[in-house]
């Protein structure tokens, strides 16, 4: 059986000298100029070749090369890169160039990874649809017309327009995990506490996790081990992430591997995503697994906690954006106090306003208690729920998205219709539980459709192996690679 | 109608470590603006703090040192306010789950003033207001601070320069901080209200804060109460504000900055994770403070035979109080060293800073070699005087002003035969002694002094004297 | 449900400034939002609540100098910097 992954092509292909890395980098950064996908905000196409260079020498020289080493990647825009623009969508970071790197480019770096750009996104990774950028939505590959789903939508959107071999987005209520749906791709959020958030320009931060992107479960499992371990920076990060290794669990039998299936998660969905779901769980059954539904009903109360928990961390997070130390600043003012408001103003787009507001709302004294407060302990709740699912189910198994790519400028009659679509991926995110999304199916707009795995606390190796067995007895049916980008 | 003064203390403290609470940037005082600066510090994106052990350390020495109870479990919080010398625009400290509660600081009137907690924050950066724009340095920002926060039990100025100054001395004694006021390292907000004596009921306060001077915090209370009460005669109402203590003026004032009530809206940072203590923990940093000042003032009182006003010169500064017990030793009377130390050593010292540090040229076995001379009457104490001012000059010995020979003292024999020359050759002195003049004797006296070069024991000698007159 | 008054105090709060149209467009869709997470209201949430969602504790930094950033980069984001320090006009 021949391996798909994407990260193993290009290493075979970088050995083989078939392609230097610098031809296979210049093709990747002539794509990228030529694309329509609106999935860079900025292009590194000085330091990409350098890059592809030093692998090239490496090459040369006879010296082996690891499986990371020249792959031409993308890390989505609110990750910090040293002297490249990091923007996170957001017209008040517009020229901002960090003077330090986030821990996990540091990784990437140190093995020679190829930085082709930095990627579009919801700004600030408030949203579901890519679409709150200050440079617009990214697009979907697999239909131009229709969203690549948010936050990270400028990863997926890459990845799957094959213009990225792999990418880094980051996940606070699902924002890896959805536009990777909505793209046919594997999107992986980890635990929470495994991979280092130091260097993440902060959304919610007890939510926050970076997690790979990528077209199959291997690419993810490889990228993942590089990642996940434990970071003195980071105060969060817990070192039982220094022993998650997964690309080595991903060949075993699922025989015996009890399934839940939790019911509330399938009410309201589209008809042809539970179908696809179904179909999903037949695979399954034919690969021996145990499959049993469940029920959870504490999960109903994870959106409406997700929007006062995040939000609250976030209106914290963004107060430091007032242009005095970086950033937009705004031109005319009578005094600093104007100054800091009209700064933000200007800078922010409406989705980050409005959140930040509610967010000032439920931490203010007499809302406290019954909105912060009670979220906490509904948090406690629904964490304790998935701890008891665990005592019998080793997966948990669910759609990643209620509904497949919708239309790009798709309105809305209030914010929080929005919201609706993240009811799958935000419990996940509640109890800091490892969530993997992977494609098992299309729907009749031809439009990826995608399940959720999700395990226990530090079970990636599991929910990876059982997205892998699934890739495998489906012979890679759901990745369609859509005819743009580059062919490898 | 007679009127009760009620004041609270919140006392911030700059704590004595390397770095800053939460990153590694150095903690000092005086460096050019923004040298002492990371990403972490200045707020920019993507940072997060990570938490000084040291900082935990010495704020559990703070509150073992007050008698407080030591918490646990702790957590920190955001306390989240717009200004533009706080970096990340939210203050990380403590609110619902401080690191310590409930001591007392003792006052010597026996009086506890009750401390409510002591918790861990970061200081914000400094802010300097040019005519058309406002400068700002971070180097402040970060810095480790400990808050300590008393009930509203202080009656008088008197007592809170008390409390203040008690604080400071039990702080440096722990090593917590060098509590330099005028360094800023430690400064003080007054909550101060008046109300009718054997009220009940406390009346409206208002906050003086950023006292740097005890003195002038001794003043702006008592203004201060003599305001309220003004207000209060004039059948007004005291207003709940903000003030500072205008100096030249001697008067409190509004502070100009807008008065809105702060909503903090505070949460647990969720960058941070709890802190989580055993009592080994806690014993094992109790067993590395050194003996507080109060229960050395007791022990040289009760014990050395020290007076309460000279125990009190000697504790005010660890670094005296250290030098004299290591120079008492194996002293039997240590008030010789007490009075050395309290006479002719702080003479010869110039600042008050300079006695705090006491980084005098001799050393404590120095001393103590020279005070056992005088215990074991081999020198007396004028020569001993003569021999310290010395020895503080050149840094040197005993041995190098007084002879081994000279060391020896004087012996039996020689007194004996230096007392009876001394009879014999001043026969009209001794006459007048008899007849009743008692100064004849010390003239004998010094005379054989004077041969002695100052080893014998001046009444000792006296003695004799009058011994062999007698018998003569 | 939520009143103009309402915005006023939550903006001030997060120094954000509201033209008149945005301040009514803010009303309506905060009070939605607000709708939406009051259904944490009607759940029951008489039980112990969980302490800390992160079972890492005590997450400690040892008490040594890790050189500071030098001072052109710390000032590099920054509009106006003056003499090594960060500069704010009063007004411009």
């Amino acid at each position: 059986m021949c391996s798909r992954s994407v990260i193993k092509k290009i290493n075979k292909l970088l050995l083989s000298k078939e392609l230097s890395c610098k031809e296979l980098t210049e093709n990747y950064l002539n794509q990228i100029s030529s694309s329509s996908l609106n999935a860079y905000i900025t292009v590194c196409k000085d330091k990409a070749l350098k890059s592809a260079e030093k692998v090239d020498e490496k090459i040369r020289s006879g010296e082996k090369l690891e499986l990371l080493e020249g792959i031409p990647m993308t890390l989505k825009d609110n990750i910090s890169t040293k002297a490249i623009e990091t923007t996170c969508g957001s017209r008040i970071l517009k020229g901002y160039k960090p003077i330090y790197n986030a821990t996990v480019w540091n990784t990437l770096k140190s093995k020679n990874s190829v930085l082709l750009g930095k990627t579009n996104m919801d700004e600030f990774a408030m949203g579901s649809s890519c679409e709150t950028s200050f440079i617009g939505g990214a697009k979907n590959p697999h239909n131009l017309n229709y969203v690549s789903g948010g936050s990270s939508g400028g990863v997926a959107s890459a990845v799957a327009g094959n213009i990225a071999a792999y990418g880094l987005g980051s996940d606070t209520g699902g924002s890896v995990r959805q536009p990777s749906s909505f793209c046919g791709l594997v999107g992986l959020k980890p635990t929470y506490g495994s991979v280092s958030r130091y260097g993440l320009v902060a959304y919610a931060s007890s939510f926050d996790q970076i997690g790979p992107i990528a077209k199959t479960v291997e690419d993810a499992a490889i990228v993942f081990d590089e990642i996940a371990k434990y970071d003195p920076l980071d105060s969060t990060s817990n070192p039982k992430a220094n022993s998650l290794k997964t690309y080595e669990s991903l060949t075993k039998s699922v025989k015996g591997l009890k399934i839940g299936i939790p019911k509330e998660y399938y009410d309201g969905i589209d008809e042809e995503v539970r179908k696809s779901l179904e179909k999903a769980l037949e695979h399954y059954k034919s690969l021996g697994c145990e499959i049993k539904e469940f029920s959870i009903p504490e999960v109903k109360a994870a959106l409406p906690v997700y929007y006062i928990l995040a939000c609250a961390e976030a209106s914290s997070n963004l107060s430091r954006f007032d242009g005095i130390r970086y950033g937009y600043k705004t031109s005319h003012y009578t005094d600093v106090n104007e100054m800091i408001s009209k700064t933000r103003s200007e800078g922010f787009g409406a989705e980050v306003k409005r959140r930040i507001l509610l967010g000032n709302y439920v931490l203010s004294s007499g809302y406290y208690d019954a909105y912060y407060k009670k979220a906490q302990n509904l948090r406690g709740l629904i964490s304790r729920a998935f701890d008891k699912a665990f005592n019998t189910f080793d997966i948990l198994l669910t759609p990643t998205s209620p509904v497949t790519a919708f239309p790009a400028n798709k309105k809305y009659s209030s914010p929080d219709e929005a919201y609706l679509c993240d009811i799958c991926t935000v419990p996940v995110n509640i109890a800091g539980l490892p969530g993997v999304s992977i494609p098992c199916g299309f729907d009749s707009n031809d439009l990826p459709i995608g399940m959720q795995l999700i395990g226990k606390k530090f079970s990636e190796a599991k929910i990876l192996n059982a997205a892998h067995q699934f890739e495998l007895v489906t012979n890679f049916n759901y990745i369609k690679t859509p005819s743009m980008g580059v062919k490898i | 109608m007679k009127y009760e003064l009620v004041v609270g203390l919140e006392t911030h403290v700059e704590l004595a470590t390397k770095t800053k609470i939460f990153c590694s940037c150095a903690n000092d005082f005086g460096a050019s603006p923004n040298t002492h600066c990371c990403p972490i510090c200045i707020g920019h994106p993507g940072t997060l703090p990570k938490i000084n052990r040291e900082v935990v350390n010495l704020a559990i020495k703070a509150g073992l040192a007050t008698n407080c109870t030591i918490n646990f479990r702790s957590k920190m919080d955001r306390k989240n306010y717009v200004y533009p010398d706080l970096a990340k625009a939210y203050q990380i400290s403590q609110y619902d789950l401080p690191i310590c509660k409930n001591g007392y600081i003792e006052l010597s009137s026996g009086k506890k003033i009750r401390i409510n907690r002591i918790h861990m924050e970061e200081d914000a950066g400094k802010l300097a207001y040019k005519p058309s724009e406002i400068y700002i340095d971070y180097n402040r920002g970060g810095v480790p601070l400990i808050e300590i926060v008393t009930e509203p039990d202080i009656s008088s100025s008197e007592e809170a320069k008390e409390y203040v100054e008690k604080l400071q001395n039990i702080l440096r004694y722990a090593g917590v901080s060098d509590c330099k006021m005028q360094e800023g390292s430690m400064r003080c907000d007054v909550n101060i209200s008046v109300k009718p004596f054997g009220s009940n009921s406390l009346g409206t306060r208002t906050e003086i804060k950023n006292m740097n001077s005890v003195t002038f915090m001794t003043k702006a209370i008592d203004y201060e109460y003599e305001r309220q009460i003004d207000v209060l005669e004039d059948g007004g109402k005291v207003v709940q504000q903000t003030l500072r203590y205008n100096e030249s003026k001697s008067s409190t004032e509004s502070m100009r900055e807008k008065e809105d009530a702060h909503d903090y809206r505070y949460f647990g940072d969720p960058d941070l994770v709890e802190i989580i203590l055993s009592s080994e923990d806690v014993e094992k940093i109790k067993k590395s403070l050194p003996e507080m000042p109060e229960s050395r003032f007791k022990r040289y009182t009760e014990t050395l035979g020290i007076s309460e006003a000279d125990a009190d010169l000697l504790t005010k500064y660890k670094n005296v109080a250290d030098f004299f017990e290591a120079a008492s030793k194996e002293i039997k009377s240590p008030k010789i060293v007490s009075n050395f130390i309290i006479g002719e050593i702080f003479r010869s010292i110039e600042t008050e800073s300079e006695k705090e540090n006491f980084d005098i040229s001799i050393t404590p076995v120095q001393l103590e070699e020279l005070v056992k001379l005088v215990e074991l009457n081999k020198i007396n104490m004028n020569l001993a005087k003569k021999t310290l001012a010395k020895m503080l000059k050149t840094g040197k010995g005993v041995g190098e002003f007084i002879s081994e020979s000279d060391m020896q003292g004087i012996s039996k024999e020689e007194v004996e035969r230096l007392c009876k020359d001394a009879v014999k050759n001043n026969e009209s002195a001794v006459k007048d002694y008899v007849s009743g003049k008692e100064k004849a004797l010390k003239a004998i006296l010094g005379s054989v002094m004077r041969q002695t070069k100052g080893r014998g024991n001046a009444q000792e000698i006296e003695k004799k004297l009058v011994e062999l007159i007698k018998n003569t | 449900m939520i009143t103009k008054k309402d915005i006023m105090e939550i903006s001030s709060l997060s120094k954000l400034y509201l033209s008149e149209n945005e301040i009514n467009t803010a009303i309506n869709d905060i009070s939605s939002m607000v709708k939406f997470v009051s259904q944490v209201n009607s759940v029951d949430a008489s039980f112990e609540p969980l302490e800390s969602i992160n079972e890492v504790t005590n997450s400690f930094r040892d008490d040594k100098i890790v050189n500071s950033f030098p001072r052109e980069e710390v000032l590099e984001n920054a509009q106006g910097g003056k003499e090594g320090f960060f500069c704010v006009e009063k007004a411009r």
